[in-house]
């Protein structure tokens, strides 16, 4: 099976997933269940590497920008920058495409092989927008909050970091926080995030409903989601930043 | 009544249905039997619409089933109740709401309404007390019985149930025949059940079709197949040496 059959199978997926939900209240209840159990519970993992990351990025800027031409600000603008750029947006979704696209694929390639996707089919219920559709909508609401706090938290974390250096004050720190700030900084983050959300929550889905086979299988289409969504998202960034920044 | 015309149906060039037909009558238990690998469950899963035929037709009364849009399927599959092998209940859900799921899907009943014919069914199936427990808190033959429960939530003019036996003891698969028996009159419905269990074949057979390499080989009714002549049928009903001895 060829990239093109399965781009061919993944939009006919994603387009039977948006159609008009068979009972709304059901689909929206299924979208806070998936709110809780994608958002809520990824809270800790990114706020905990949020704060470690944050105070090693500020301790590697205090280390290495040690020079008399480079103000000691520069270590919280750099900090900043770094977390809101990149860190937050990019590499906690790649983490969260480990936890929750693993998560998904194995959820609903049960299913398939339980025949529980069957069971919804011949019930008359559209499986694709029931199982799919509430995750994708869901990631791509509570995602954009989780990566707030790890933006936040991480900052927080270099100025943990920065302090424990002694390199300089925390109101440097601060200073540096504050300086040549631009709002479009984090507009771009959260845009790549909700793109990186519905990579992430599509293409978990997709290796899921389309498992044939045992539980072998239903692991190695968890693999092969988590690998598929991790390359997309690094390279759904680079075009990103290339439209968005350039 | 479900009428099956020519069908076929290949996997990447291998026939697996060649221009089967069968008539399934209301009101009567149709079972489809076969060796493991004969069709007959790709005969069930192409007359239900999870895989479409190669070739041929399918009515449900007169309803031709392949020349129906998306949406007219999606309706008459509110007439379908299906079981499972595995019983394909939903594991996130308990008992009341895998049962109640049709009926919270395609209704604009009250909760209580709801609720009420929940109970109705799972009294039908002689389940009390197990609403609020997960299928995974269930034995097998409960979780067939909740699974019946489902599929007639609805009140199905058509039954399809794929190895109701499979995994369940002697004594369970009986009462799990005769409760799909029972159901089938008391509603008049269509059913269709695939099976290998010969002890099903017996008790509930009013119509049976023998598949043999995607072919029927044998049509008949549960008092023809124990003195038919046909050399194919006898080899599959005839293996086990317990069906050798009463033979004699």
């Amino acid at each position: 099976m060829g990239p093109l059959y399965h781009l061919g199978r993944y939009a006919l997926l994603i387009k039977r997933a948006f159609k008009k939900p068979d009972r709304q209240k059901v689909f929206w209840r299924r979208v806070l269940n998936e709110i809780d159990k994608l958002g809520v519970s990824s809270l800790g993992i990114v706020l905990i590497i949020s704060v470690f990351v944050g105070a090693v990025v500020a301790l590697q800027a205090a280390f290495n920008m040690e020079s008399p031409w480079i103000p000691d600000y520069a270590v919280g603008l750099t900090t900043r920058q770094s977390i809101i750029l990149e860190f937050s947006p990019t590499i906690i979704s790649v983490i969260l495409a480990g936890k929750v696209g693993s998560s998904i694929s194995s959820e609903i390639g049960s299913m398939r092989i339980s025949e529980q996707i069957d069971a919804m089919e011949i019930m008359g219920v559209n499986p694709a927008s029931l199982l799919v559709a509430p995750k994708v909508l869901a990631a791509m609401l509570i995602n954009p909050f989780l990566i707030t706090l790890s933006m936040a938290v991480g900052i927080f974390g270099g100025w943990l970091g920065a302090l424990a250096s002694g390199a300089l004050t925390g109101e440097m720190y601060v200073f540096g926080i504050k300086s040549f700030f631009h709002l479009y900084d984090i507009f771009y983050a959260l845009f790549k995030t909700v793109i990186f959300a519905f990579i992430i929550t599509s293409v978990s889905s997709y290796y899921g409903y389309f498992v044939k086979g045992g539980s072998i299988e239903v692991g190695h289409a968890s693999t092969r989601a988590v690998v598929s969504s991790s390359i997309l998202i690094i390279f759904a960034n680079l075009i990103l930043t290339q439209l968005m920044l350039t | 009544m479900i009428k099956a015309e020519n069908i076929s149906k290949s996997f990447q060039g291998t026939n697996v249905l060649n221009d089967v037909s069968a008539t399934f009558k209301k009101g009567q238990n149709n079972l489809i039997i076969g060796q493991s690998g004969s069709g007959k469950t790709v005969m069930m899963k192409c007359i239900v619409g999870l895989l479409e035929v190669d070739k041929g037709n399918i009515f449900y009364d007169d309803r031709n089933f392949n020349k129906m849009s998306f949406k007219q399927r999606k309706e008459l599959r509110r007439e379908i109740g299906m079981l499972f092998q595995g019983g394909a209940l939903f594991d996130s859900m308990n008992v009341e709401e895998n049962v109640m799921f049709p009926l919270t899907m395609f209704t604009k009943w009250t909760y209580k309404e709801r609720q009420d014919r929940v109970n109705f069914c799972l009294e039908r199936v002689n389940l009390n007390n197990v609403n609020h427990l997960y299928p995974d808190e269930l034995s097998g033959g409960m979780q067939k019985r909740v699974a019946i429960a489902r599929a007639i939530s609805m009140n199905p003019k058509y039954l399809f149930c794929d190895e109701p036996n499979s995994g369940l003891d002697p004594r369970t698969s009986v009462m799990i025949d005769e409760l799909i028996d029972e159901l089938t009159r008391d509603f008049e419905m269509t059913t269709i059940i695939n099976t290998h269990d010969m002890n099903s074949v017996l008790s509930m057979g009013d119509q049976i079709i023998f598949i043999n390499k995607g072919e029927i080989a044998w049509k008949g009714n549960k008092d023809e197949i124990l003195t038919t002549n046909n050399k194919t049928i006898n080899d599959f009903v005839y293996v086990t040496e317990m069906a050798k001895r009463l033979k004699g």
